[in-house]
């Protein structure tokens, strides 16, 4: 009996280690990531210094971190100056809005078929669609370029649209299909025994089941478009169709001169819609990212 | 309500034939279970009665109508599948009336029916939430709802117990019971175990390599198997065979490693003469052990080694090595049985299988 008793109050004595981090490699990792931080952050800080100081002192040849005055100038010269501002980004909204539904529509459609398959060039169209997606988009420019000009799309809303989706609608495809194979196939078949079609099952079932991979595939074609300057460049020639990217390329920098005060503004405010999107759908854009990874999800 | 006809069933993809020419007659109200191994045709031919599968050849009827290009919507099936199939944005409610919205019934009617419904399956208190609140025996309730809401004509269950353990499993299967005498519909139920075949079924489909080897009622396969896979398969434990030849000059003597059956002469007459090497199939409850010295007066007797002893409490199955071949005894846990020991079971000719040792098939 003792010696059972023994054994008993023995064993919590044997309890195992709890796998502890030393307090030097915590330290290191905090140090780390706290650098890696600083790298990451701090051209947006230096955008916003600059677009904050006078245009003295954000060309002095001693570069001061924090400004030494507030100055709000370059921000209200965006929307006041003669600069179409507001223009650019009116065009920038409308087209990288309108691109984005387009693609998503189209990839949604696309995708599920890719997906689901059942004829005889699925692979080979998908793969296909793919292969677009190894072409740099400078290759693809000057094709594009003259079908629009024999379409006379060239300096229209409608061009641009069309160029962005070419380039959003592969990318939008192939991860809308990667949505859809998670989607078993157990609840289309029963929503076909329930008696709908492929249309009813697509629209009531599938798509409600996607909808992160909607936002994600919506969100990337949004910010690629929003960010794009060779397009517009190229297939935009008036300051009334011209977009964000190249609008301020081509007003704050000059031959002789640049205004890096007006043009951090104006990057501050391009970058706002980005960052609020992002935000705003991070949640959806994680889930989509890596739906699938694990069984079950 | 409609019977099932399948008139030279076949299906195939591409060279593989998942099933090969089958004629097949439910009748209305039955409960026909469809059973066998993985990859024996069972899902296959289940989902060509859906509609899910398209048809290489053959036809298929409900009652009268001819329905191998009816659309599976149109076909007045429900269907409960195997990962339940319900739609994981909607709530039970929404699940169960998602079909009944499709064909356009008035609201108050699609809620009533779905009260009901809920009611049989009580998942009344469930009716709000989504399926991933839900356990598993809870979901295969609603997937059981749903299917009944809708007061199909036929009833396609494939494999819905499989997710669930063994004890839920015991009670869904009599609430799937409960719910085929409540809709009366006829209901065509896969699965790979025999033991809820045997329990559920009004008859049993036992079906290999894509052909169904023997339709009949529970009874008749457990006593009547037509082959040594039929025979094999049903029934717990296994039948176990031995292999015997006849004995040159005594037509009624079967004698193997270990094994001496001297049959009566009415199953001696019904062997084919030319049958000289069989196998015979033993089921474990009839191996009754000879009691140490009996076995020179018993007519049909089988001896081998005890290998293993499983205790069941209520009994005991004891697996036995005959020459090559291992038998099962089952019996009362009170005999007892030593590992290695050599035992001796007295056999009773008549319930002894003879089965055609090339073909498999039944001799007598």
């Amino acid at each position: 009996m003792t010696t059972v008793t023994d054994t008993d109050t023995a064993a919590p004595a044997r309890t195992y280690r709890t796998r502890r981090r030393l307090p030097i490699a915590r330290a290191v990792v905090i140090v780390v990531v706290a650098l890696f931080a600083v790298w990451t952050l701090w051209p947006l800080y230096w955008m916003l210094s600059t677009s904050l100081k006078t245009s003295r002192e954000a060309t002095s040849l001693t570069p001061t971190v924090w400004p030494h005055s507030l100055d709000g100038s370059h921000y209200t010269g965006l929307f006041t100056g003669s600069l179409p501002f507001t223009n650019y980004f009116v065009n920038s909204i409308f087209t990288s809005l309108v691109s984005a539904l387009v693609a998503v529509l189209i990839s949604t459609l696309a995708g599920y078929s890719f997906s689901r398959g059942g004829y005889r060039l699925n692979g080979a169209l998908s793969l296909a669609v793919l292969a677009t997606q190894m072409l740099p988009l400078v290759v693809l420019i000057a094709p594009l370029y003259l079908l629009l000009l024999k379409a006379h799309l060239l300096n229209t809303y409608l061009g641009l649209v069309i160029g962005y989706t070419s380039f959003g609608i592969p990318f939008g495809a192939w991860m809308m299909k990667g949505f859809f194979d998670g989607v078993p196939r157990e609840i289309e078949e029963a929503a076909r025994v329930d008696g709908y079609s492929r249309f009813g099952i697509l629209f009531r079932v599938v798509i409600p089941l996607s909808v992160p991979g909607l936002v994600t595939t919506g969100v990337f074609v949004f910010m690629n478009t929003w960010n794009n300057l060779l397009y517009p460049l190229t297939l935009i020639n008036s300051d009334q169709k011209q977009t964000l990217p190249p609008g301020l390329l081509q007003s704050f920098s000059g031959t002789f001169k640049t205004d890096w005060g007006g043009m951090m503004a104006a990057s501050i405010v391009t970058s706002l819609p980005l960052v609020i999107a992002f935000f705003l759908v991070q949640r959806s854009m994680v889930r989509g990212l890596t739906a699938g990874a694990l069984a079950g999800t | 309500m409609a019977s099932i006809t399948l008139q030279e069933v076949e299906k195939r993809f591409g060279e593989t034939a998942a099933l090969r020419p089958t004629d097949l007659e439910i009748r209305d109200h039955e409960f026909l279970v469809l059973v066998g191994p993985s990859g024996s045709g069972k899902t296959t031919l289940l989902r060509l009665i859906a509609g899910l599968e398209t048809l290489t050849g053959g036809e298929i009827y409900f009652g009268d109508q001819r329905v191998t290009d009816v659309d599976v919507g149109d076909r007045d099936i429900a269907m409960v599948f195997q990962n339940y199939g319900l739609y994981p944005h909607m709530s039970v409610f929404g699940n169960m009336a998602f079909g009944l919205r499709r064909r356009r019934m008035d609201r108050a009617a699609i809620t009533d029916k779905v009260q009901e419904a809920a009611r049989l399956l009580r998942i009344e208190h469930l009716l709000e939430r989504k399926p991933r609140q839900l356990s598993g025996g809870q979901r295969q309730r609603v997937a059981l709802g749903r299917a009944i809401v809708r007061d199909p004509a036929v009833f396609l269950l494939d494999e819905p117990l499989s997710n669930l353990d063994a004890h839920l499993r015991v009670q869904m299967r009599a609430e799937i019971l409960k719910v085929h005498r409540a809709v009366t519909a006829t209901a065509v139920y896969v699965t790979h175990d025999q033991v809820e075949a045997m329990t559920m079924g009004d008859r049993i489909a036992v079906m290999s390599d894509g052909v169904i080897q023997q339709v009949g009622t529970p009874d008749d396969l457990y006593d009547h198997p037509v082959n040594r896979f039929v025979a094999g398969f049903i029934g717990t434990p296994s039948m176990g065979f031995v292999e015997c030849a006849r004995e040159p000059g005594e037509p009624d003597l079967l004698t193997g490693t270990g094994v001496r059956l001297r049959l009566p002469a009415e199953r001696v007459a019904a062997l084919p003469a030319k049958a000289e090497r069989v196998s015979v199939g033993v089921r474990p409850e009839r191996l009754t052990p000879t009691g140490r010295g009996d076995a020179e007066s018993a007519s049909c007797t089988i001896e081998g080694v005890v290998e293993v002893v499983e205790p069941l409490g209520s009994e005991q199955h004891v697996l036995v090595a005959v020459g090559e071949q291992t038998v099962t005894a089952k019996g009362p846990r009170e005999e007892h049985f030593e590992i290695g020991e050599k035992v001796v079971f007295a056999l009773d000719p008549g319930h002894l299988h003879i089965f055609d040792a090339e073909s498999g098939e039944a001799l007598t």
